[in-house]
């Protein structure tokens, strides 16, 4: 027998206290991972966007940022257009070391001619480009070819065919993106090239043709000069370029990043008002026990026991509880997670990734300490009392 | 081995009500003693007992055991005390529900770091064989009736083989059969390790098996008497 074993056997002896901890632990524990996990996960998706759209500045047209942003994120097509002498004008501004141009295309929902549906597409010039093309050097060696193309993380062959189908058009996938939790997972990456010859072609073989306006882009995406500041060369883009909103990286997401605040602060309050009841319903529920368990108490201190035995006992029970409950809610909370990852994207409209096996232990040890602070917190209180009470008092009825 | 000064205790109910539950009491007890404590219900025997335990601060007074004043020793030091030198009986069920017979003799040993490791387990079995109860190692405290309970409490009183033995009307809820068993399992044990013994009862009948005697009225001894055990 120690002291391990005595707290395990009076837990299996009062089974409603023990529950009633134990769920406790379980709330406190489940809701702080399950917000750890999202918050963390969408910024984790946030910053992994911003690296792999490589850029320290976007260049889209007035009034589209949002749209952009959404549809970078999210992966829902968007097409906006400004002149493509905007380039040039980005191009010539100091500081601007590198600027590229994109095209933001979709492909046709419900169409025979489109075997994937609604899927957000990128096209980039591969002479200007810095952010793909390094990319596919370093994993294929080469560029992409006309009618090739590479995809985000969820973007494959329809089972039983060899290419993809867009506009009636065959593209080749070469290759896939690592995940980043955002739409560019969902989205398909192709040349100027590939998008014009679909756009060519699709007036006869797709129900209803691809349009790319002439002289037209959709963004630029603007690499700086070292030591360059980007809120000043967005001034100058703003002054020089006309009907154009720049996006620093730093700011990029921000519409979404505020979002994420309000909801950050609605959930803070649900885990606070859970702790705060969780922590009032243990202590009360620990104290009922204490009391029903003060003469067994003021047994064990007759029998030798010192105070600081029985509240060190009593606070190892409430600990196991925690632990028990804890490593329960986080587990419910992760699995939960895990499995409805996409839905909680999409019904929260936010990107998501979960984190890597070392962040995510990290997290669920952080979970655990939250429950078992929170439990040993509302269990200190009765057991220093009950604790110090005198053994013939506490044995008395 | 047991030394009481003008003991007193006062439980306050409030300002100006107070209850005194001993009263300037002094008494020595010598080792090898069976001392029975008698009196009616609220004249300060268990108070006594518990006094005489550590169990409760004296309001006034000074007790000592072996020599030394119980009230000068930290917490520590009297729980180690008590666990070394006293057994306890109480009147009410105290083994611990969710421990088998055998875990609840064997409990005094995880208050006590000096018990030599795996020692507790051979000698709980023995005394519960002492105490006849061998075929009961494993029941739980609801599987066993108030008598064999009782026993139980006793073999884990007599685990770390303690100098003193307080028993806190032991037989009260026992019927006369399992009391008279009871009163000579105490009487064997008085025998056989000369251990000292302080046994508190309403009933005057017990008398007979201690070799001492006192009997409690309004908190004070109203009588002291020294017998020659049946």
């Amino acid at each position: 027998m120690n002291l391990t074993r005595l707290a395990l056997r009076n837990i299996a002896g009062s089974a409603f206290r023990s529950w009633v901890v134990a769920i406790c632990a379980f709330l406190v524990a489940g809701f702080a991972i399950a917000i750890l996990l999202i918050l963390r996960g969408t910024e984790n998706s946030l910053h992994l966007a911003i690296d792999r759209l490589g850029a320290d500045i976007i260049v889209v047209p007035e009034g589209t940022a949002t749209k952009v942003e959404t549809a970078l994120l999210m992966g829902n097509p968007t097409q906006v257009w400004m002149p493509r002498s905007n380039l040039e004008k980005v191009s010539a501004i100091q500081g601007v070391v590198a600027a590229s141009p994109q095209l933001y295309l979709s492909t046709l929902n419900n169409a025979s001619c489109c075997t994937v549906a609604s899927m957000f597409l990128v096209a980039y010039d591969p002479e200007t480009d810095f952010t793909i093309e390094p990319w596919l050097n370093r994993t294929i060696g080469r560029g992409l070819n006309l009618g090739e193309a590479v995809g985000g993380t969820h973007v494959f062959v329809p089972e039983g065919e060899q290419n993809i189908k867009i506009y009636g058009y065959f593209v080749t996938l070469k290759a896939n993106i690592e995940p980043t939790g955002t739409g560019l997972d969902q989205s398909m990456f192709i040349t100027f090239d590939t998008a014009r010859d679909i756009a060519r072609l699709s007036t006869k073989l797709a129900e209803k043709p691809l349009i790319i306006p002439e002289n037209s882009i959709s963004a630029v995406l603007v690499r700086l000069e070292p030591g360059a500041d980007p809120m000043t060369v967005s001034a100058d883009i703003i002054r020089q370029v006309p009907g154009v909103t720049p996006i620093t990286s730093p700011n990029m997401f921000q519409a979404y990043r505020q979002q994420m605040n309000g909801l950050l602060a609605s959930v803070l309050m649900v885990l606070g008002i859970t702790l705060i009841l969780s922590g009032l319903l243990i202590g009360l529920v620990f104290s009922m026990a204490a009391n029903e368990r003060r003469r067994e108490l003021g047994v064990l201190r007759a029998m030798g026991a010192t105070r600081n035995f029985v509240l060190r006992s009593l606070l190892l029970e409430a600990s196991l509880l925690a632990l028990e409950g804890g490593l329960a809610g986080i587990s419910f909370a992760v699995l939960v997670i895990f499995l409805f990852r996409d839905l909680i994207m999409r019904s929260f409209g936010f990107p998501f990734l979960l984190p890597n096996p070392g962040l995510l232990l990290v997290e669920i040890l952080v979970g655990l300490a939250l429950a078992l602070a929170s439990v040993i917190i509302a269990a200190m209180v009765p057991a220093y009392r009950i604790s110090h009470l005198e053994p013939a008092l506490a044995m008395r009825e | 081995m047991i030394q009481l000064e003008k003991v007193s205790k006062t439980y306050w109910m409030s300002k100006e009500n107070a209850i005194h539950a001993v009263l300037e009491t002094s008494l020595e007890i010598k080792k090898g003693e069976f001392l029975i404590i008698t009196g009616r219900s609220g004249s300060g025997k268990t108070t006594l007992l518990n006094l005489i335990a550590g169990l409760t601060r004296p309001s006034s007074g000074r007790i000592f055991l072996d020599g030394q004043d119980l009230w000068s020793l930290t917490d520590l030091q009297q729980s180690l005390m008590r666990n070394r030198k006293i057994g306890f009986i109480f009147q009410f069920p105290s083994l611990l529900p969710s421990l088998t017979a055998l875990e609840n003799v064997v409990l005094p040993t995880i208050f006590n770091t000096d018990h030599a490791k795996g020692t507790g387990t051979p000698r709980a079995v023995e005394l519960m064989e002492t105490v006849g109860l061998k075929d009961k190692l494993n029941a739980y405290s609801r599987q066993l009736s108030a008598g064999q309970q009782q026993r139980v409490v006793v073999a884990r009183a007599l685990l770390n083989q303690p100098e003193l033995l307080l028993a806190d009307e032991p037989t009260s809820d026992l019927d006369e059969q399992t009391e008279l068993e009871i009163m000579d399992m105490f009487q064997q044990i008085h025998r056989a390790s000369g251990i000292t013994i302080i046994l508190v009862t309403h009933s005057t009948q017990l008398v007979r098996y201690g070799t001492m005697s006192i009997h409690m009225a309004g908190g004070v001894i109203e009588k002291t008497e020294n017998h020659q055990p049946v």
